[in-house]
This record gives C-alpha cells, sequence and structure tokens, in this order.
C-alpha cells in the first residue's frame, strides 16, 4: 500500500512540477510500498505503449478531391451572389414584369373592349360629320361664289 | 541539404485564406493520429474512417473559428471526440446488446510475444468505459496534458484525473497477471 500523499500515476505520467517530483522521489527513496506502486504503475504504462498506430486503411478524402464538389444547383445558387449574374437576373425579372403587365392590359373583359369600340365608333362618327359639313360648306361657298361672277358678267354685258 | 519544417501553424494560417493545398498537407500530417484514436475509441475500422473523414470536413469548414492556430491539435481531438461521441450514442442500443469487448476471451498462455501483450492491451482497454477509454487515449497515445484533455473532453482537470487514474488502476489489475506472466 502506498502512502496517498503521493501521484504516483502523475510522475508517471511526468504531469507534476519539478517541485513535487523532488519530494516524491526523496520520499520513494525511504518507501518501498511507493516504489512498488510506482513501478507497476510504470511496468502498464510500458504494457499499454506496446499497442501501436495502425496505418489509415485509406486515404481520407481531400476537401478539393472531386467528391466535394458541388452541385449543379449548389453551383447555380453560389453563382446568383455574382454581381453580373445577379444584374443579369434583375434585367430578365424587369422584362418578365413588363410582358406580364402588357400581356394583362391586353386581356379587358369583354364589356371593356365593347365600350372602347363604342368610344371609337363615336369618335369616328363625329369626325367624319365634322368632315362632311366642312365640305359642304366649302362647297356653298364656291357656289356662292360663282354666282355672283356669273352676275357680274352679265351686268356689265348689259 | 536542410529542408525548412513547414508549421503546422503556417498551413493553418495558409488554409485560412483558402489555400486548399495547405489544408491537404495538415490532412497528410494529422489522418493517422485521428483515425487511430478514433478506432480505439469506437472499435470498428470502417466506423473510424468514417468519422476520421467527417472529422476533417467539420474542421476545414470551420477553420475560420479557430482562434489560436497553435491550439489546432487539441481543437482537431475535440471536433474528432464530439463526432464520435455522437455516433456512439446514436449507436448505444445497438452497443450495449454486443457488449462483449473485443478479445474479452484472451488468453495469453504461457510465455509472452510482443503480439499476445498487444492483443491483451486491446483487450483491457475493451474492458474500460468509453469515459475511461477515451482519457487514456488521449493521455497515453497522443500525449496530450491535463488541461488540454479537458478543453477537448469539456470538462474539469479534475473528472479528467479521476477517469484517467480509475482506467489505469483497472488496466494495472487486469494486465497484471499477463505481465507477471511475461516477467517470470
Amino acid at each position: 500500500m502506498s502512502c496517498s500523499n503521493f501521484d504516483w500515476k502523475g510522475y508517471a505520467l511526468g504531469e507534476l512540477d519539478s517541485n513535487a517530483r523532488s519530494q516524491a522521489e526523496a520520499h520513494a527513496a525511504t518507501c518501498a510500498a511507493c516504489r512498488e506502486e510506482l513501478a507497476t504503475t510504470r511496468l502498464t504504462l510500458d504494457a499499454l505503449s506496446t499497442l501501436r498506430e495502425e496505418e489509415v486503411p485509406r486515404r481520407i478524402a481531400f476537401v478539393s478531391d472531386k467528391i466535394f464538389e458541388p452541385s449543379p444547383w449548389q453551383q447555380w445558387w453560389r453563382k446568383l451572389w455574382n454581381p453580373t449574374f445577379a444584374a443579369a437576373c434583375v434585367v430578365a425579372a424587369a422584362i418578365l414584369v413588363h410582358g406580364f403587365a402588357s400581356y394583362a392590359r391586353a386581356s379587358a373583359s369583354p364589356a371593356e373592349i365593347q365600350a372602347q369600340v363604342n368610344q371609337a365608333v363615336t369618335k369616328a362618327v363625329a369626325d367624319s360629320e365634322q368632315r362632311q359639313s366642312q365640305q359642304l360648306e366649302e362647297v356653298l361657298n364656291y357656289v356662292a361664289k360663282q354666282n355672283q361672277l356669273t352676275y357680274k358678267s352679265a351686268f356689265y354685258r348689259q | 541539404m536542410i529542408f525548412r519544417e513547414v508549421e503546422d501553424r503556417d498551413l493553418i494560417a495558409k488554409a485560412r485564406r483558402g489555400d486548399v493545398e495547405a489544408f491537404n498537407l495538415l490532412v497528410s500530417r494529422w489522418e493517422k493520429r485521428v483515425f487511430n484514436y478514433l478506432l480505439r475509441l469506437v472499435s470498428n475500422r470502417e466506423d473510424a474512417l468514417d468519422l476520421s473523414q467527417d472529422v476533417f470536413l467539420k474542421a476545414y469548414q470551420n477553420l475560420p473559428k479557430l482562434d489560436d492556430a497553435a491550439r489546432f491539435s487539441g481543437w482537431l481531438f475535440r471536433i474528432a471526440h464530439n463526432e464520435a461521441f455522437s455516433m456512439l450514442r446514436r449507436r448505444r442500443p445497438e452497443t450495449e446488446l454486443a457488449d462483449e469487448p473485443r478479445g474479452a476471451h484472451f488468453d495469453p498462455g504461457r510465455g509472452l510475444l510482443p503480439v499476445e501483450l498487444s492483443l491483451a492491451v486491446e483487450s483491457a482497454l475493451g474492458r474500460l468505459n468509453e469515459d475511461q477509454r477515451e482519457a487514456v487515449l488521449l493521455k497515453i497515445y497522443q500525449g496530450f496534458k491535463f488541461e488540454e484533455m479537458a478543453e477537448i473532453l469539456g470538462c474539469p482537470v479534475s473528472t479528467v484525473k479521476s477517469r484517467l487514474y480509475t482506467a489505469l488502476d483497472l488496466l494495472k489489475a487486469t494486465l497484471a497477471p499477463t505481465l507477471m506472466r511475461g516477467e517470470s
């Protein structure tokens, strides 16, 4: 039985500071039980050290190996954060939004279409009537001028 | 010609700047130690290899979080410890059913060859519980100090010492008959 004041396992493992080591060594010189304790601890540690390290059966894959390459989806996702790619995405999105808005405008309801047609027809009729009245007025003015000329020439002949 | 040995801290610094080749070199340097630690801990070659792979992948991903390059080994073994115990916890019901330690029936017989001693040691380690075995692995086979072990295991130094000393007492008792036979 060794003396409980001394940490022989710590001593054998090299964990004691120089002061504690000196005290332990001085004690061991006079204590057979502690020498026995230290000897069996060292024998156990020596036995443990006979277990050799094994070789790694195959190389640990490097992070640069092909197996760690990101999937196409991951590559696309990473590209999304590239400024050029992101700008292209924004432009594409703007075109899509514009196209969708145009389509929405074009696809109005039948009632709205009928109203638009009616409005266009009314406008066309009004324009046509205005043009006709203008032409009629011009013709009447021309006829009136012609009548005046005829009257004047007859007067001078007389 | 004298070749200047590239220190781990140089490799770590390069790897942190994105130099993958530097990290590959770190893997080559540490894979054997990490693999053997995991092998003794989980007692299965394929599991140890898979775990080693995971350890180095996590180490690469988390390298920017390593504050002090001088503490790389402890940090790496902390990852290995976490990975191993995570797997052991998941598989505990299975391992409890198959609780016969490796080489439990080993009988050294008369005389003692080096290979027999190794088998006796392997058998004795197999009889320890996981915490005790890990303490022995980190101290005896990886040479960590108590403070470093406490960081790796995430427990106080007193707990580390308690686990290790209990393990050494058990190993001493288990190996004594074999060692006595070897001496005779």
